[in-house]
């Protein structure tokens, strides 16, 4: 039965471990921050105390270990140190891969394991002095288990008179001893009074046990804490082995039984069961002092959402898409068909189908801070590796994007961070060489555009010579040399394949990935992503990235018979192409709309259709925002706005580069979706571009 | 009639193992996720037994306990804590509390069941 759970157990131990990340990077910067301690504690302690249940026995005792540290913290026997923070962050790797795993099951990871608790517990024991009785006791917990070695005990029990009005049941405990081992009872009744003088509220029984056990002595304590201060109790090991077996000693008990004489530990310690076993350990006495406890004060997020399979959201956005289409050809139907009756039912459909849309998609929403605990461990392990330091600051963590956009950002800003610690900021000396404070900085800041996420990823590094960019475009053929770039157009290089700025491949970045495959990627998901940078100052990337990918508002468009969706959130205004637009044609394309120019692109150049013999007159211009400016589009004509379903293209045009999807009409017919980013980026791109 | 359990734990998966195994024995059980969400089920309504966490964010089992015994309805109602075995000072500070007994974690079901019944009776 636990198995089923047992799935449940691991995904909620990513959040735990999520959770402890975020509360080191934390305690890095403040390291007597008692509330962190205890929250890193919790944590830790979730993980150990589940792992028991659902199987994950290794997790649960190697997280005992390093809990064992925090214990100590938060009872202030121990200080937080680097090492301690740097020994977690790697123990957090490690019980990563054994959720992942399981129980151990290879030799190598056994090993890699005990080697690992040694470090743990030599760090947990590394301000030895002020370990107390009592954390020594709760160390050797573990050790004494491992061990299997039973030991027979005498326990004295007398519980006060009055202890049956506290609702304790003493014969409960004697259960619990029994569960524990093979116990003997010896119940001595001689104080039970006279029918006359018998309160039946009260207890006249008290009990010697004798117990073999594996468990120690501090177990058997347990017991009866409960009841500690309601009877005197004595606990002590006696004899060797499991005297219990030995007829000699059961003979005794009888006897006591039925004499009403309490054993002694001397007349039972000169027994010795034959199988001579380890032998028994010094009792020792509970250290019952109560630590005080450390009252959470921090308001945490109230659980009020619930966890579901994320194959389940995606199920329904699909199938919020399939309505959608389906209210479309509705929509479409009731028009045709004109009765004010449906027309109103189908209005009122894709008022609804809208409301659903938007809800459905805002369910596949996560927040970007699931991703930056990666990014803040690269830097902090990259920091280490590189012999740099650096801060990473982050803003807007709470950002919000479809899970599958998010999903395919994690590469690509790795890969740009990566960067950024390794070409963009300098070595300490060489930033104070320079004026710098030593401490180099990457700044990640996120925010809402529009229906766009805009990621900037800003290093106050060395920066990248522009100049030095030009010609090396030149140098490998990207550009003609007379090529006039605007700043801006010569980082657009960068990204180029076959374009990498570094001779010499590093360790760290430039794995033979170059900035190339970060704009393909990031091109998948119908983002754009630029570069700008400043010599001395800094290198800037940004990521322009939607929403979603699956539902968009578009713009129906119409070029030489073929339909196209233009996403709505791209465009700014449409314009009837009437004689107050003017079109120049120098050695770029020009269009004057309201006393204004506009670089213009031609859709029936771009798809390479011919020119119409004639003008209908129901041509428009479509202006588009494209990074900073607005671009203007030629097309034949606009159909309208709908609500389209992006479809993925498949395999055989996946190489269409203009063309973000395809989407299905309400009428059954098929429009391309133009990824106007693209269009624009490449038809202007082809004027630098040789022959 | 069955008897009311509520549990107390900010662990989802252990909230869900102690839900499963207790509705399946024919208890009717509410759940809080931590001390704090308890407390809303402390409206005079019939709890049997109440089984609760020691480590919780905002309100902790120990403070869930003593809220619970200042309320004159549940005064005497029995409330087991789930622990880990390296526990015995807090046990002490739990029973101090007014915990009547706890449940070591981990637990098979049959043994919280054990532990329920004992105190239930």
């Amino acid at each position: 039965m636990i198995d089923k759970f047992r799935n449940k157990f691991v995904e909620e131990s990513l959040d735990n471990i999520h959770d402890l990340e975020e509360a080191l990077f934390l305690l890095e910067n403040d390291m007597d921050d008692k509330e962190i301690i205890e929250r890193i504690f919790r944590a830790m302690h979730s993980l150990k105390g589940g792992g028991a249940m659902f199987g994950f026995n290794d997790l649960s005792e190697f997280t005992h270990h390093l809990e064992t540290i925090f214990d100590l913290v938060r009872n202030d026997k121990l200080t937080i140190d680097n090492n301690i923070i740097s020994l977690t962050f790697e123990s957090i790797d490690h019980i990563k891969h054994l959720l992942d795993i399981g129980d151990i099951t290879e030799e190598g990871d056994r090993l890699h394991q005990n080697q690992f608790i040694k470090r743990v517990q030599a760090a947990a024991n590394s301000d030895s002095q002020t370990v107390t009785a009592q954390e020594e006791q709760i160390s050797e917990i573990a050790p004494e288990k491992e061990i299997p070695s039973s030991q027979v005990y005498l326990i004295d029990f007398l519980p006060n008179e009055d202890i049956l009005r506290n609702g304790t049941n003493p014969l409960y405990l004697l259960d619990d001893l029994h569960a524990m081992g093979q116990a003997k009872v010896i119940s001595f009744i001689q104080n039970v009074p006279t029918l006359k003088d018998f309160d039946p509220i009260n207890n006249y029984c008290h009990w010697q046990i004798l117990l073999n056990t594996e468990d120690s002595i501090n177990d058997i304590k347990d017991v009866f804490i409960f009841v500690e201060d309601e009877c005197t109790l004595n606990i002590n090991p006696v004899g060797k082995g499991n005297i219990l077996e030995l007829k000699d000693v059961q003979e005794l008990i009888t006897e006591s039984q039925k004499n009403q004489v309490a054993l002694t530990v001397e007349s039972l310690n000169k027994f010795s069961a034959k199988r001579e076993e380890i032998a028994p350990q010094e009792s020792k006495a509970v250290n019952a002092s109560t630590p005080t406890p450390k009252k959470t004060q921090q308001k945490e997020h109230k659980i009020s959402s619930i966890r579901v399979a994320s194959t389940k959201i995606d199920e329904l956005v699909n199938l919020v898409s399939e309505m959608v289409t389906i209210q479309a050809q509705l929509h479409l139907y009731a028009e045709n068909d004109g009765k004010p009756g449906i027309l109103q039912l189908a209005e009122s459909i894709q008022k609804l189908s809208r409301q659903l849309r938007d809800n459905a998609f805002e369910i596949s929403l996560i927040p970007l801070q699931s991703e930056l605990m990666r990014f803040q461990r690269l830097v902090r392990d990259l920091s280490n590796e590189l012999n740099k330091e650096v801060d990473f600051v982050i803003e807007g963590g709470d950002i919000e994007l479809d899970k599958n956009i998010i999903e395919h950002l994690t590469d690509p800003l790795l890969h740009i961070i990566r960067n950024s610690m390794d070409h963009g900021i300098e070595t300490p000396e060489e930033r104070v060489a320079n004026g710098k404070p030593a401490n180099g900085t990457i700044n990640f800041k996120a925010y809402y555009s529009g229906a766009s996420v805009i990621i900037k990823v800003t290093d106050n590094g060395k920066g990248i010579d522009s100049e030095y960019v030009r010609k090396k475009a030149i140098s490998k053929g990207l550009i003609d040399e007379n090529a006039e770039l605007s700043k801006k157009e010569i980082f657009d290089l960068v990204f180029l394949s076959g374009f990498s700025t570094k001779e010499v491949v590093s360790d760290v970045s430039g794995r033979g990935v170059g900035m190339d495959v970060v704009k393909k990627k990031i091109g998948e998901i119908r983002g754009e992503v630029t570069l700008d940078s400043e010599i001395g100052v800094g290198t800037t990337t940004t990521l322009e990235l939607p929403m979603t990918l699956s539902i968009i508002d578009g713009l129906l468009i119409k070029v030489a018979g073929n339909q196209y969706v233009i996403p709505i959130s791209s465009i700014e205004k449409i314009h009837a192409l009437d004689n107050s637009i003017k079109f120049t044609k120098n050695f770029n394309n020009v269009v004057t709309i309201e006393d204004r120019q506009y670089p213009y692109i031609n859709l029936r150049n771009s798809f390479n259709e011919d020119e119409p013999d004639s003008k209908t007159g129901e041509e428009q211009i479509i202006l588009i925002k494209y990074e900073e400016k607005l671009v203007a589009l030629l097309v034949d004509q606009v159909v309208g706005e709908y609500q389209t379903v992006v479809k993925a293209l498949g395999r055989f045009l996946k190489g269409q580069d203009n063309i973000s999807g395809a989407s299905i009409m309400g009428d059954g017919s098929i429009s391309l979706v133009i990824d106007t980013n693209r269009l624009i980026h490449n038809e202007l791109a082809k004027k630098y571009q040789k022959e | 009639m069955a008897k009311t359990v509520l549990i107390v734990d900010d662990s989802e998966s252990i909230r869900e193992v102690v839900n499963f195994t207790l509705q399946n024995e024919g208890y009717d059980v509410l759940v809080g996720v931590d001390g704090e969400d308890a407390l809303q089920f402390l409206d005079g309504r019939t709890i049997d037994i109440v089984i609760t966490d020691l480590h919780m964010p905002n309100l902790d089992g120990l403070g869930l306990i003593r809220k619970i015994r200042e309320i004159d309805a549940y005064k005497h109602i029995p409330i087991l804590f789930l622990t880990t075995e390296s526990q015995a000072a807090k046990k002490m500070e739990a029973k101090q509390a007014g915990a009547t007994g706890w449940i070591i974690k981990p637990f098979v079901p049959a043994k919280l069941l054990s532990a329920i019944t004992r105190v239930l009776r």
